[in-house]
C-alpha cells in the first residue's frame, strides 16, 4: 500500500511540475499560456494525488500501522484472509446492460426511435445488475 | 490453503449449463474466459485489419491503379485499418493478456469486479461492431483517418451515418477500456497473495498496473473529445469550430489521448517480453527495480509529449516537446539494456517464445532510432506525414504488439489450453513473418524520405518510387502467408498434440502462474507456494537457488530485494 | 552525402543545415543501434546453452555500475542531440525581416491559390484546380499540376491559409512543410539560392477524397522571369485577391454568408 501511495505521489508531483514548466515556457516563448496542455497536465497531476490521498486516508490511516499480509516480506499464504468476498459465478446482466447502452447510442447515430427502447433496457438491466445478489437463489443472509 | 478459493454462493447450475457452451461464454465472469474472448475477438480484428492492409498495398502496386475503385473507399480502408489495429486489436489485446495472466501472477482467484470485467468486454465488443458496421451504411464507413482531424471529420466535409457510428462506437469501446483498467488497478492493489509485495510482482503485472493508470489518464480525454465531435456532427454544436481555434483544439485533445495510447499498447508487451527473456536465459530479470522505474518514467513522460505529432502545425512549443520526446529514449533504452543484461551470462535456449522475443528486440530498436529522428523538429518538418512516419510506427507498434503477442501465444499456450504448440512450425512462422515484415516496412522509410506522403491513393510515375512500393507489397503478401503455419500449428496441436501434464512445461518458468495446473482451475489455485521473490514458481521448483527466506523457518529476508 | 534526402546543396538557405543534422544524427544513432544489435547477437551466441550443459547459471539479479552507466550515457547523448536540434530549429523558424518576395498560398480541396504580393501595386494571383487524370485512366496527368513560381537569390515569406479543412504545404526538395489550418495563419521563411529548376510539392495532411491529387510544382526562375510571370498574371486580369470561385461546390467552414478572406486574414 505504501509503495502505491508513494508512486502516485511521484506521478502527481511530476505532472504538476510538467504542467507548470509547460505554461511557464509557453509564456516565455509565445507570451501566451497554452491552455489545453496546461489544464490537461495539471489535472492529470491532481488525479494522481487524489487517488494517493484517498488510499492513504481510507486504507492506510485506519489500519494504524498494521501492514497487510500482501505487503509483508515474510507473510505466509495462510496469513491471508480466508474469505476474500463474493465472486459472481456468472451473470447475464453485463451483456444485457452493454447491449442496452449500444442500442441507445445507435439511436443517437441512426434513428431516435431506438432511444426510448435503449433507455428502458438500461433502466431494467441496471436494476437487475444491482439487485442480482439480493433475490432468488442468491439471497444474502 | 484457504485464502484463494471462495465457493460460489448460491446454487451452482453448472451441470445444467454444461450443455450450452455459448450461454456459458455469454454469461461468464471468469477472468480467464473473458480474457480468451478478448484474445479471440482482437485476433479476428487483427485478421480483418490485415486484409484491409493487403488491399491498400495492392492499390499502391503501381501508379494509376484502381484496384480500390474510388478514392473515398480507399480513405475508408486506411481509416478503418488504423482504427481496427489500434483500438480493436492492440488495446483489447492488452486487456486480453492482462485478464488471463495478471490474477494468476499475483495469486488472486479472479479480478476484483468480475461482472464489471464482463461488462467491459461487451462494451468493447459492441462498440467495435458499431464502428465497423459503418461499412454497411449507404455512404460507407468513416473516411477521415483514424485521427479524425477537425474540421474534416465534421458533417460539412464527411457526412454520413458511418462517421456517426465511428465516433459513438469508439466512445462506447473506450468506456470498456476505462472500466477494464479500473478493474486491473483495484485487483493489483487489493488482491495480491500474502507475501506478494509490490516489488515481488512480475514485471508483466507491474506493466499492467502502469498501463492501466495510463488508460485512466488518456481514455477519458478521448471520450470527451469524441463526445464533442458527436455533438458537432449530430447536434450541430460548434465545439471544433475552426473560427474559434477548433482545428487545433481537436489535435491537442486527440494527441493527448493518442500518444499515451501508443504506450498503452506497448508497455504490456514489454511486460510479456520481460517474462519470457528470464525463462529462456535461466536467470532472473536483470535490474528489476530499474525496469520498474523505467516503466513508470516512460508512462509519465509519454503524457508530456503529445504535441510532437503537431510540430508542423506551427502552433506548439517545439523545444519543450522535443526535449520530452528525446528523454523517453532513455528509459526505453534502459529496458533494452536490461533485457540484454538478462541474457548476459545466462544459459540461453531458443524455443519459439524466445525467438519471437529476439525478433521483437531487433525490430523495436530500429523503431526507437527512427523515433529519435522524428522527435527532432528540423528533421520532422520534412518527414512528418510521410511514409517515413508510417514505417516508423509500424516498426514500433507491429514490432512490439505483434511480435510480443506471438511470443506470448507460444509461451502461454500450454498454460491456457494444456497443449504445447509445435516448435518447428513456430520457427517457420517466425521467419516468414520476420522477413515479410522487414520487406514491407523497411523500404517505406525511403519512400517517405524521397517523396511520398501517407494516405495517398496513388502516386506519380515520376516520383520514382514504384519499385519500392512493389517490394513493400510483396513483403505484405509474405506477411499474410506467414499466418498459414500459425493456423496450421493451432489446428495440428489441438488435433494431434500431446497433453501437458506438469504445471511448468518449460521446466524453468518463474512467475506464479506456472505453479498451478495447465489449464488452471476456475479460481486459479488449489494451493499457492510461499512467495519470497518475483519468481515464486522457480523458487518452488528449484529450492536450492531460491533466495534466503524462502525455506521454512527462515524469517529474515535478504535486503537486496526487500521493500519497506 | 545527404542520406537520400531529395535535395540539392544551396537550394534554400536551410537545406544544408537540415541535411547536416540528418546525416550526423543518423551516423550517431546507427552507431548506437549497431552496438545494441551486436550486444544482442553476442549475448545470444556466447551464452547459448551448449550440448550436455546441466544446471543453471549464477542467478545474477542486478549490477548497479552497469545500470548507472547505461542510464547516464543515453542522457548525455540525448541532451547533446537536443542542443543541436534546438539550434537548427530556431534558425529555420526565424522570421525574415523585410523579405524580397511575399506570397500567400491558400489550400482548398483539392488545389491551391497562389497570391503574389507586389510592392506598391495590387497583388496578382493564380487560382488552380486540382490535378486531372489522363483521360480514360486513373493515372495523374502531370501537365495539369499547378505551379508556384519563385525568384532565385531572393528571400521569401510564404503565408499559409486554408479555405476549408487542414492541409499541409510540403515542398519536397526544400525539406520543409507546414500545415495550413483553417482559422490559423502560418508562415514559412527561406532564401533561394542560385539553383533553378522545377521541384515537387504535395499536400501532406489528409483533406478528403482527392487528397492524393492535391499536388503542385515549384519553379525557381531568375528574378526577371518571375517579374514577367507576375505581369502575365496581371495581363490576364488576375489582380487583387482570389475568392473561392474555383472552389464553389465545397462547403466552407465560416458562418453563412461570411467572406472567407476576411476570416482568413
Amino acid at each position: 500500500m505504501k509503495a502505491n501511495v508513494v508512486i502516485l505521489w511521484i506521478i502527481g508531483a511530476f505532472f504538476l511540475f510538467a504542467g507548470g514548466l509547460y505554461s511557464y515556457w509557453a509564456i516565455l516563448d509565445t507570451g501566451r499560456i497554452e491552455w489545453v496542455g496546461t489544464v490537461a497536465m495539471s489535472l492529470t497531476g491532481v488525479m494522481a494525488i487524489f487517488i494517493a490521498v484517498y488510499m492513504w486516508w481510507s486504507i492506510m490511516r485506519p489500519s494504524r500501522g498494521h501492514v497487510y499480509p500482501e505487503d509483508r516480506l515474510d507473510a505466509e499464504i495462510d496469513d491471508g484472509d480466508p474469505e476474500l468476498g463474493h465472486f459472481s459465478p456468472w451473470s447475464w446482466w453485463p451483456i444485457i446492460l452493454a447491449a442496452a447502452i449500444s442500442i441507445f447510442v445507435m439511436g443517437i447515430a441512426i434513428s431516435t426511435f431506438m432511444l426510448p427502447i435503449g433507455l428502458a433496457l438500461i433502466a431494467v438491466s441496471l436494476v437487475g445488475w444491482v439487485y442480482e445478489y439480493y433475490r432468488g437463489n442468491f439471497v444474502q443472509r | 490453503m484457504t485464502a484463494t478459493v471462495t465457493p460460489d454462493q448460491g446454487v451452482s447450475p453448472s451441470a445444467k449449463r454444461k450443455a450450452n457452451i455459448v450461454v456459458d461464454y455469454l454469461t461468464t465472469t471468469d477472468h480467464k474466459k473473458i480474457g480468451y474472448m478478448y484474445l479471440i475477438s482482437s485476433f479476428l480484428y487483427f485478421c480483418i485489419g490485415g486484409v484491409m492492409a493487403l488491399m491498400i498495398r495492392a492499390q499502391l502496386w503501381a501508379p494509376g491503379l484502381d484496384i480500390i475503385p474510388t478514392q473515398e473507399q480507399y480513405n475508408q480502408l486506411f481509416t478503418m485499418h488504423g482504427t481496427i489495429m489500434l483500438l480493436m486489436f492492440a488495446t483489447p489485446l492488452f486487456a486480453a493478456f492482462a485478464n488471463v495472466l495478471m490474477p494468476l501472477q499475483i495469486g488472486a482467484p479472479d479480478v476484483a469486479f468480475p461482472r464489471l470485467n464482463a461488462f467491459a468486454y461487451w462494451l468493447y465488443s459492441f462498440g467495435s461492431l458499431i464502428a465497423i458496421a459503418g461499412f454497411l451504411t449507404p455512404q460507407g464507413a468513416a473516411s477521415f483517418g483514424w485521427t479524425a482531424y477537425a474540421p474534416l471529420s465534421d458533417t460539412a466535409f464527411s457526412p454520413g451515418v458511418g462517421g456517426h457510428m465511428w465516433v459513438l462506437g469508439l466512445g462506447i469501446s473506450g468506456f470498456g477500456t476505462i472500466l477494464g483498467a479500473v478493474n486491473f488497478i483495484t485487483t493489483i492493489i487489493t488482491m495480491r497473495a500474502p507475501g506478494m509485495t509490490m516489488f515481488r510482482m512480475s514485471i508483466f503485472s507491474w506493466n499492467v498496473l502502469v498501463t492501466s493508470i495510463l488508460v485512466l489518464i488518456a481514455f477519458p480525454v478521448l471520450a470527451a473529445a469524441l463526445f464533442g465531435l458527436a455533438a458537432d456532427r449530430i447536434l450541430d454544436a460548434n465545439v471544433y469550430d475552426p473560427a474559434a481555434g477548433g482545428a487545433l483544439l481537436w489535435q491537442h485533445l486527440f494527441w493527448f489521448f493518442g500518444h499515451p495510447e501508443v504506450y498503452i499498447i506497448a508497455l504490456p508487451f514489454f511486460g510479456i517480453v520481460s517474462e519470457i527473456v528470464p525463462v529462456f536465459s535461466r536467470k532472473p530479470i536483470f535490474g528489476y527495480k530499474t525496469l520498474v522505474g523505467a516503466t513508470i518514467a516512460i508512462a509519465a513522460l509519454s503524457v508530456a509529449v503529445w504535441a510532437h505529432h503537431m510540430y508542423v502545425t506551427g502552433s506548439v512549443l517545439l523545444p519543450f516537446f522535443a526535449l520530452m520526446t528525446m528523454l523517453i529514449a532513455v528509459p526505453t533504452g534502459v529496458k533494452i539494456f536490461n533485457w540484454i543484461g538478462t541474457m548476459w551470462r545466462g544459459s540461453l535456449t531458443f524455443q519459439s517464445p524466445m525467438v519471437w522475443t529476439l525478433g521483437f528486440l531487433v525490430t523495436f530498436v530500429f523503431g526507437g532510432l527512427t523515433g529519435v529522428i522524428l522527435g527532432s523538429p528540423p528533421l520532422d518538418f520534412h518527414i512528418s506525414d510521410t511514409y517515413f512516419v508510417v514505417a516508423h510506427f509500424h516498426y514500433v507498434v507491429f514490432g512490439t504488439v505483434v511480435f510480443a503477442m506471438f511470443a506470448g501465444f507460444y509461451f502461454w499456450w500450454p498454460k491456457w489450453t494444456g497443449y504445447k504448440l509445435n516448435e518447428k512450425l513456430g520457427h517457420i512462422h517466425f521467419w516468414l513473418l520476420f522477413i515479410g515484415f522487414h520487406m514491407t516496412f523497411l523500404i517505406q522509410h525511403w519512400i517517405g524520405v524521397v517523396v511520398m506522403p501517407r494516405r495517398y491513393y496513388t502516386y506519380l510515375e515520376s516520383d520514382g518510387v514504384t519499385w519500392m512500393n512493389q517490394l513493400s507489397t510483396v513483403g505484405a503478401m509474405l506477411l499474410a502467408v506467414s499466418m498459414i503455419p500459425f493456423f496450421l500449428n493451432v489446428y495440428l496441436t489441438h488435433r494431434y498434440g500431446e497433453k501437458v501434464t506438469q504445471d511448468d512445461p518449460w521446466g524453468m518458468a518463474r512467475s506464479l502462474e506456472w505453479a498451478t495446473s495447465c489449464p488452471p482451475p476456475r479460481h486459479n489455485f488449489t494451493s499457492i507456494p510461499r512467495v519470497r521473490s518475483e519468481s515464486p514458481a522457480f523458487d518452488l521448483h528449484y529450492p536450492e537457488y531460491a533466495p534466503r527466506g524462502h525455506h521454512q523457518g527462515e524469517k529474515k529476508v535478504s535486503t537486496a530485494e526487500g521493500e519497506q | 552525402m545527404q542520406g537520400w534526402l531529395p535535395s540539392t546543396p544551396g537550394l534554400t538557405n536551410h537545406v544544408d543545415r537540415v541535411v547536416g543534422l540528418w546525416t550526423t544524427s543518423w551516423i550517431v544513432l546507427l552507431a548506437v543501434g549497431v552496438i545494441v544489435w551486436f550486444l544482442m547477437l553476442w549475448a545470444a551466441v556466447v551464452y547459448r546453452r551448449r550440448k550436455g550443459q546441466i544446471g543453471l547459471p549464477a542467478q545474477l539479479r542486478y549490477n548497479m555500475p552497469i545500470e548507472i552507466f547505461f542510464t547516464t550515457v543515453p542522457v548525455i547523448l540525448v541532451l547533446g542531440f537536443f542542443a543541436f536540434t534546438a539550434r537548427d530549429q530556431a534558425a529555420i523558424e526565424q522570421p525574415i525581416e523585410d523579405p524580397d518576395v511575399q506570397i500567400t498560398v491558400y489550400g482548398k480541396r483539392w488545389a491551391w491559390d497562389f497570391v503574389y504580393e507586389r510592392d506598391g501595386q495590387d497583388s496578382v494571383y493564380y487560382e488552380s484546380i486540382q490535378a486531372l487524370n489522363v483521360p480514360g485512366s486513373m493515372e495523374i496527368d502531370e501537365d495539369t499540376i499547378p505551379t508556384l513560381y519563385l525568384p532565385s537569390n531572393s528571400s521569401v515569406e510564404i503565408t499559409l491559409e486554408s479555405r476549408d479543412v487542414a492541409h499541409s504545404f510540403w515542398i519536397v526538395e526544400f525539406l520543409y512543410k507546414k500545415d495550413m489550418l483553417p482559422g490559423v495563419t502560418n508562415y514559412m521563411y527561406f532564401e533561394t539560392g542560385d539553383v533553378e529548376g522545377v521541384f515537387t510539392g504535395k499536400c501532406a495532411e489528409l483533406c478528403g477524397e482527392y487528397h492524393s491529387m492535391m499536388l503542385f510544382n515549384v519553379e525557381i526562375v531568375p528574378p526577371e522571369e518571375y517579374q514577367d510571370y507576375l505581369d502575365e498574371l496581371e495581363a490576364q486580369g488576375n489582380v487583387g485577391h482570389p475568392d473561392s470561385d474555383l472552389n464553389p461546390l465545397q462547403p466552407t467552414w465560416g458562418p453563412e454568408g461570411t467572406d472567407n478572406e476576411e476570416l482568413g486574414n
